[in-house]
């Protein structure tokens, strides 16, 4: 039992290793979405602090780029997403708020969860960490790089939305 | 798919368990405990029964003769047990930080435990795989002869 020093990269990146593990391995989809939004919370504020633009706001420009979201802010479009992914649903009852979510596609989520908070981490650390490239050898196996982030981009954009392969 | 707040916070509570059972990552072992305290906690307060918030509110009240806010107190714990530097990073904190995090770990799944017994017992394996851990790895001689002097008015309703 002992007080240790670390930084908040630290403990992210431990929490995104311990989301995608979870993940790879089929195991507990809410806690992998839970996992990969808090360490997104520290990433995305690192990033800021480095005067960089994180996963939301390249999300945010995107579309406002389209059209869409100019009254939007990064808090209220980060928090659009969140909602989006269930994040807080599943850490969260309020008093007087439903006992139950309704989930459209759970593997889905955790998924866009993953991918959400990886880009932010691969722009502070790059891409050469075993995190990294553990997940970039699993989704280039598994999923369809026309619909999803399999580099982990920071401005990917899908091409191909229509089509939803099984991940 | 509709699924129960329960059956989400038992999940990730069953899943940090077994990480920090296995060794593994203590800040994932906070935020999940964490999570899954934030639906057990409210849906405790739910039933009429007393929270491990509400049970660590009425204690200050006895001790101090101030019943601290409720949500000022779950802060408080939060901080306590790790939670909060695990899943926020505010404007103005430092990258830095300074924790015990095996202990926090532990006391975050202690904290959390406490809510999920109130609704479902002891019964499941993972329950009694954690508990286990305690009664092996803690001081248990000594935390059971100080409960033993806990007055019954100062002790957690059952």
């Amino acid at each position: 039992m002992t007080v240790k020093i670390y930084s908040r990269l630290q403990l992210a990146a431990g929490q995104l290793e311990s989301a995608l593990g979870l993940f790879m391995s089929g195991r507990d989809r809410y806690s992998v979405i839970t996992l990969a939004g808090a360490a997104d919370v520290i990433l995305s504020q690192l990033l800021l602090r480095e005067g960089k633009s994180n996963f939301t706001d390249h999300m945010l420009a995107a579309a406002q780029a389209k059209g869409e979201e100019f009254d939007a802010t990064r808090q209220s479009h980060g928090k659009q997403i969140n909602d989006l992914l269930l994040i807080n649903a599943f850490k969260h009852l309020d008093d007087g708020g439903e006992t139950f979510v309704d989930i459209d596609d759970l593997e889905e989520a955790a998924l866009a969860a993953v991918l959400k908070a990886l880009p932010n981490y691969i722009q502070l650390e790059g891409h050469d960490k075993v995190l990294v490239t553990a997940f970039r050898i699993w989704s280039a196996k598994n999923l369809d790089p026309t619909r999803y982030n399999v580099h982990a981009s920071a401005d990917w954009t899908p091409t191909n939305t229509f089509i939803r392969d099984p991940v | 798919m509709r699924v129960e707040k329960f059956d989400i916070a038992k999940a990730q509570l069953e899943t940090a368990v077994w990480i920090f059972l296995n060794g593994h990552d203590r800040s994932s072992v906070c935020t999940l405990a964490g999570a899954a305290s934030g639906i057990l906690d409210n849906l405790v307060k739910r039933t009429g029964k007393e929270s491990f918030v509400d049970y660590g509110r009425r204690i200050n009240q006895a001790m101090t003769g101030h019943t601290p806010k409720r949500q000022s107190y779950v802060h408080h714990i939060e901080k306590q047990v790790g939670i909060t530097p695990n899943k926020h990073l505010a404007i103005d904190e430092e990258d830095i930080i300074e924790i015990d995090l095996e202990t926090s770990a532990r006391d975050a799944l202690i904290r959390t435990m406490a809510d999920y017994i109130v609704l479902a017992g002891k019964d499941e394996h993972f329950v009694k795989a954690f508990f286990q851990y305690c009664w092996n790895n803690m001081d248990n001689s000594v935390i059971m002869e100080q409960y033993a002097l806990v007055p019954a008015k100062m002790r957690p309703k059952q």
